[in-house]
């Protein structure tokens, strides 16, 4: 059996067996895209691609096979660039989005599509999990969000956007009026102790989510009851019992509560920092006349922070929302609460403090009518639904005549990407390469699958699978080079080319090309 | 849409066969009876044959040749090679499409009358820019001059129609054709008026004769060659002049009755090329070289691929044996071993001569030492490259010497079945080659028991349909076998995992016909020539701005200069050489500073360059070297099979970079991104084709980054970037009217006989006006 040498280490494979395969089997792992377990690799997407001795160029591990006294190098900056380079490359012909224009508008990021999805399939737990994931306070944001989701909704174009404010409030407030509304499972529980000082929205936005992961948390302010400048707007705008019911929800978490206390004046923030393992700093627009007090530097706005980290040059003091820049948004202040709250977490578990990192998204960017035209096959094609009674909102029917209205901008395998995820791993650009890139396009003619061309990356794993489930007709590639497409025979529909293996395709299809409708 | 008539695929497949490795010639001939591939007749194909949908499909669609919908009644062929491109092709096929406004995104005109496609290469470099219409080829074109060719051909095409009415006889109908190479040397010499004088001869006579112009076979200097083709017979002459024509033609076609018998008892004779001062009563035929210029083109070249150029008969297996034909492959089974003959190959240094310059004995040996059978032998003759046309010569010159070579190998590695790949646009060659197996098989050369002994070899033709990228070996295996074009990674090479999985050895066409040589001269003989690491000679096509264009063979290690100044004479239009470009789209261009340097493999490597197949195109000042990068790089790019995201998309990306700088819209970033994407290409592309294509550019860079930075700020130094340049009209002007009167896009007012001048927003680049200014009054910046 040859006995090669990966990464320093000695591998003993049977004769026949490709680097890839002998690299997993040490537990290195190759990335690649176009291998398939019982298929082999494709010689594709060359991300397998590694350094054998003696060989001048890169050499893909899906096909190249191994050879007694090999020695092959996984990893270096020039095969890491190679790979950077291929992806970078097949983005530049990728025409998709991951994300949808309403969740990169929305302060929180919130997966607005998945809650949409969610509703129009009447599963509101499944709903508020998806709101309640990154917006600790719905009910009163619906009220209070001036909606860039809206404003970034590609409904918009052809009519009216998607009512989504309006959907969030539907699943907030069912919710509120539940016998038992949503109450985040805890993760394990930490011994870390967090002081958060401010119970305005960013505060308790960023005491829920450090309660949700399990880590104790006492909340300081200096007012009477919890909600800071919330507590200032109008009970036309926002009802005083439906602030005080969703407050509720965030004290369920378990916080410790000490009102009327003033940091700074009864306590000082020193105290915190010697009791607590950190302390954030939610205390609003005044922030920067208490400073000096605090013992903490400011700017023009607020506080001093790192933009990354959310630390203040005191060790362990955190500061967000209004506290670092007034916005009067209270979106963007409970999306900082989040924000913190992961940085907080991080800190606290000796863990380099990065934030909530952006996963990687591919963009579409401007999108013409004809793109639109194809989008909205799939949706109702009604206008946006006005609720019967503007002041109750949607009824659970009127919001799921709505959400039948999202175009799904966002990918159907967002999560599962293998493109997405190596793009993330690789930290590839997508507008690197600028250029000509295939149009957008939808094919629609199966029962259950989306193929979406724009997306494919010529992988060749669907082709060879409908070969090897003996398909009558099956896919084939279309044209030679650049134009190269995926297609059925003589122009045939995808239904007659997959009409045995389209569980198989769907789930070897590493993008999003081929997914479920 | 009218009901196609299937039973034409049933007989077809009866004809050809159901194997899937038939799958090529099957679309091939569905294409000539129904002039498109209609996706019924694919359907039905599939049906008859149990090949799949997807391999059928998938093939039909990768390939340049095959056409999905109704072509129109003529086909327009725009040469696009290289040297073709450096004379102005683009501007001729917009001449073409603008002459018979074919709408944009289409290539036919409304009237479905003509279709217009460009053709990587026709490999009629030295008629530049060529065109070929249904088989009639046209030389030397301008934009302005497409208008005459399509009546000429119209003309031609209503003759023929009576033709056909009077004789329907498909045979009878081409009886005569005339063939006229129109080199540029021709051009020199004065006798650009042979065509016409031809003309006037013939319909004097009264004779049906089919006038066709064709590229010369490597005596472009002695040109200008009139082929005459009577029946399968052809008699070529040298040096016609049009006085000389009466005389020719009286001796071959009286008149139009007694050409029949003519042609029957031609066909017990054998064709003839009269290419020596045989015939001594014409003048036409003197051929021996008395002037410096002859001397020195003969001078530098060794015939050994070429052997008996110019004075054997392609077709004629007595004369090749006379000329010592078969007795490389006699001496083989008369009892030498196969180790000695592979020994043999070794010692003569022969490496291959497709390009990458393996070594050939190891190819052998290699296949030789595989215990499995069957094995095969396969000769690549897909030679693509724009700007070269070495092995379509071989083939349509020595089919015999390079079966005799591939017999050699077969029997050596054991191989009892072999193929020729040959591209679709060579059909002279494909035709010479089908022609001279037949005989060779009826002479008891091929088939079973060759010689009288227990050795038996069948040999097939592959008829290619237009895909660069076959020519690597691995998707030339993949295309063989029915399937895409798209080749895999090596190792295993096919010397071990071949055609079907089994072992197989692939040599070019000249690597084949090296091998009789050899045999009869033995191995040390070839050593003796060439360069340390570069033995033999070397076959090339001599191109572009040089005075004497023609196909050459010349020893390894001869100097760049030697090639350029002494063999080709230097350049033609007067302008200073500037580079040449060496190896077409795999290879690159080197400057004229370097023209000391010797032609061998590791010489060109070092470089930048590559030997390729062996086109050599010479650039003069006129030439925009970002241009050429680009040329070449939108060659590649269009011929990537797709495969790999190196090749399918980098070489893209690259060709993009290229436009916007030849557009003037560069950024100087952009040079930097353009070398680490073209060494990225280069570094982890699957096969050769992506591997190699970066290089046109990477040369580019290195010898002319000059020329870039010119680019970025705005200026084309060489006036060639349509973008970066503008026609004026000087005081030269005399006020004739003839720019404006043809000038295609109403650009320039008619003013006579005063100074003209050009609306720069109307005008369309096309130099229309500087080719018909009578006193160079056009000027470009």
């Amino acid at each position: 059996m040859p006995i090669l040498v990966i990464d320093g280490r000695s591998v003993t494979v049977p004769p026949g067996t490709t680097i890839l395969e002998a690299a997993r089997s040490a537990g290195i792992e190759i990335p690649t895209l176009c291998f398939l377990e019982g298929l082999g690799g494709g010689t594709s997407c060359m991300l397998c691609v590694v350094k054998v001795s003696g060989v001048r160029d890169l050499v893909p591990a899906c096909a190249a096979k191994v050879a007694d006294g090999m020695e092959v190098l996984t990893s270096d900056p020039q095969i890491h660039q190679a790979r950077r380079t291929a992806l970078e490359l097949l983005l530049s012909d990728h025409v998709g989005d991951c994300m949808a224009p309403c969740q990169l508008a929305c302060p929180a990021h919130m997966v607005i599509p998945a809650m949409i999805r969610a509703i129009a399939q009447a599963d509101l737990a499944g709903a508020i999990r998806v709101v309640k994931s990154t917006i600790a306070m719905p009910a009163v944001a619906s009220r209070l969000c001036n909606a860039p989701c809206q404003k970034a909704c590609r409904r918009g174009r052809l009519d009216e956007p998607v009512a989504i404010c309006l959907l969030k409030r539907l699943v907030a407030e069912l919710d509120l009026h539940a016998p038992s509304p949503f109450a985040p499972t805890p993760e394990a529980p930490r011994s870390a102790r967090v002081a958060v000082v401010g119970a305005g929205p960013a505060g308790l936005a960023c005491a829920y989510y450090l309660a949700w992961a399990g880590i104790s948390v006492t909340v300081f302010d200096d007012r009477s009851e919890p909600g800071g400048t919330l507590r200032d707007v109008g009970e036309k705008f926002l009802p005083r019992g439906l602030l005080d019911a969703e407050i509720r929800t965030i004290l369920d978490t378990g916080l410790q509560m000490q009102m009327g206390i003033r940091v700074g004046k009864d306590i000082p923030l020193r105290t915190l920092r010697s009791q607590f393992n950190a302390v954030v700093l939610a205390i609003g627009a005044t922030a920067g006349q208490q400073a000096s007090q605090l013992g903490l530097s400011a700017g023009a706005d607020g506080l001093s922070v790192d933009s990354q980290t959310y630390q203040t040059d005191l060790p362990g003091v955190f500061a967000a929302g209004d506290a670092v820049r007034p916005r009067r948004m209270v979106s963007r202040a409970l999306a900082e609460g989040r924000a913190i709250a992961h940085c907080v977490r991080q800190y606290v578990q000796g863990m380099p403090i990065q934030g909530i990192r952006m996963p990687f998204n591919s963009h579409i960017g401007q999108v013409d009518r004809g793109v639109l035209d194809q989008m909205i096959l799939l949706a109702s094609k009604d206008r946006q639904v006005r609720p019967v009674e503007e002041q109750v909102g949607f009824s659970l029917a009127e919001g799921r005549q709505e959400a039948a209205r999202c175009l799904h901008c966002d990918c159907r395998k967002a999560q599962s990407c293998g493109l997405r995820r190596l793009a993330d791993l690789y930290q590839a650009r997508q507008s690197r390469f600028k250029g000509s890139r295939r149009a957008f396009a939808l094919v629609l003619d199966h029962p259950d699958l989306i193929y979406e061309p724009g997306k494919c990356i010529s992988c060749g794993i669907c082709v060879r699978l409908t070969r090897l489930y003996q398909e009558r007709y099956g896919l084939t590639f279309i044209g030679r080079g650049f134009q190269m497409g995926l297609g059925v025979p003589f122009g045939k529909g995808l239904a007659e080319g997959i009409e045995r293996c389209a569980a198989h395709c769907v789930r070897a299809c590493p993008t999003g090309a081929l997914a479920w409708r | 849409m009218a009901h196609l008539d299937l039973t034409a695929v049933e007989q077809i497949v009866r004809r050809i066969g159901t194997g899937q490795d038939r799958l090529l010639e099957l679309l091939h001939a569905l294409q000539d009876h129904f002039g498109y591939l209609p996706c019924e007749a694919l359907q039905r194909l599939s049906e008859i044959t149990g090949i799949s949908p997807a391999d059928i499909w998938g093939v039909a669609t990768f390939y340049d040749r095959f056409r999905h919908s109704p072509a129109g009644r003529h086909t327009i062929h725009v040469c696009v090679g290289t040297a073709c491109h450096v004379k102005g092709a683009e501007l001729v096929h917009e001449a073409f499409r603008r002459y018979l406004k074919i709408p944009e995104g289409q290539d036919t005109d409304q009237q479905m009358r003509f279709t217009v496609m460009k053709v990587a290469c026709l490999g009629c470099c030295t008629l530049a820019p060529a065109v070929q219409i249904d088989g009639i080829t046209y030389g030397h074109l301008t934009g302005e001059s497409v208008g005459q060719v399509l009546e000429d051909f119209l003309q031609r095409q209503a003759s023929r129609q009576a033709d056909i009415q009077a004789r329907p006889a498909k045979k009878d109908r081409m009886a005569a054709q005339i063939r006229i190479g129109l080199g540029s040397c021709c051009q020199a010499r004065g006798s650009a008026g042979l065509y016409s004088a031809l003309k006037e001869v013939l319909s004097e006579r009264g004779l049906d004769a089919e006038v066709k112009t064709v590229g010369c076979v490597g005596m472009c200097h002695q040109t200008p060659l009139l082929e005459l083709i009577i029946g399968d017979k052809s008699y070529l002459y040298a040096r016609v002049r049009p006085e000389d024509l009466d005389q020719i033609i009286g001796r071959h076609i009286q008149s139009p009755r007694p050409l029949r018998a003519l042609v029957v008892a031609a066909k017990r004779s054998l064709d003839q090329l009269i290419a020596g001062p045989l015939e001594q009563h014409n003048h036409a035929i003197l051929l021996e070289p008395r002037d410096r210029p002859v001397q020195e083109f003969l001078g530098n070249q060794i015939r050994i691929v070429t052997e008996c150029s110019g004075q054997i008969d392609p077709l004629d297996l007595g004369q090749y044996i006379e000329a010592g034909g078969f007795a490389g492959l006699r001496r083989c089974l008369d009892g030498l071993s196969a180790e000695y003959v592979i020994e043999q190959i070794r010692i003569s240094g022969l490496r291959g001569r497709g390009g990458a310059g393996f070594p050939t004995y190891a190819k052998w040996a290699a296949v030789r030492a595989q215990q499995t059978q069957p094995k095969y032998v396969i000769c690549n003759g897909d030679e693509g490259d724009p700007g070269a046309f070495m092995d379509r010569m071989l083939m349509e010159s020595y089919p015999f010497r390079i079966i005799e070579g591939m017999t050699i190998a077969a029997w050596c590695v054991g191989a009892r079945e072999g193929f020729f790949y040959i591209r679709a646009e060579y059909p002279l060659a494909l035709q010479r080659i089908q022609k001279a197996i037949q005989i060779c098989t009826e002479g008891g050369y091929l088939g079973r028991s060759i010689m009288g002994t227990d050795f038996s070899l069948d040999l097939r033709i592959i008829p290619g349909a237009g895909a660069f990228v076959c020519g690597e070996e691995t998707a030339m295996i993949a295309s063989i076998e029915g399937r895409r074009g798209h080749p895999r990674f090596r190792p295993p090479f096919p010397a071990e995992h071949g055609l079907w999985g089994r072992p197989t050895l692939i040599n070019n066409v000249e690597t084949f016909a090296t091998v009789p040589w050899i045999l009869r001269n033995g191995g040390s003989a070839l050593a003796a020539i060439g360069t340390q690491t570069s033995k033999g000679t070397k076959v090339f096509a001599l191109a572009g701005k040089v005075a004497r264009g023609g196909l050459i063979e010349v020893p390894m290690g001869i100097k760049i200069r030697q090639i350029v100044e002494q063999i080709g004479g230097g350049c033609a239009e007067g302008r200073p050489f500037k580079a040449v470009q060496v190896g077409g789209p795999s290879g690159g261009s080197i400057s004229a500073e370097l023209d000391h340097l010797g032609i061998d493999y590791e010489t060109l490597n070092e470089a930048g360059a590559m030997m390729g197949s062996g086109g050599l195109v010479v650039l003069d000042e006129g030439d925009c070297m970002v241009d050429m990068a680009r040329y070449f790089l939108q060659f590649t790019q269009n011929q990537s099979c797709g495969k790999c995201a190196f090749c399918r998309i980098g070489t893209r990306r690259m060709l993009e970079i290229l436009d916007a700088i030849c557009q003037g819209q560069g950024k100087e970033q952009d040079l930097d991104e353009l070398w680490n994407l073209a060494q990225m290409v280069q570094k982890a592309s699957l096969c050769g084709l992506g591997k190699t294509a970066p290089k046109p550019v990477l040369t580019s860079l290195r010898y002319f980054r000059s020329e870039y930075i010119a680019h970025l700020q705005g200026r084309c130094p060489a006036g060639r970037c349509r973008a970066l340049i503008r026609y004026m009209i000087t005081d030269k002007c005399n006020g004739c009217t003839l720019c404006a009167q043809h000038c295609p896009a109403e650009a320039i007012g008619w003013t006579p006989y005063q100074q003209h001048a050009i609306d720069q927003t109307r005008c369309i680049k096309c130099g229309t006006c500087k080719a018909v200014c009578p006193c160079n009054a056009v000027r470009v910046e």
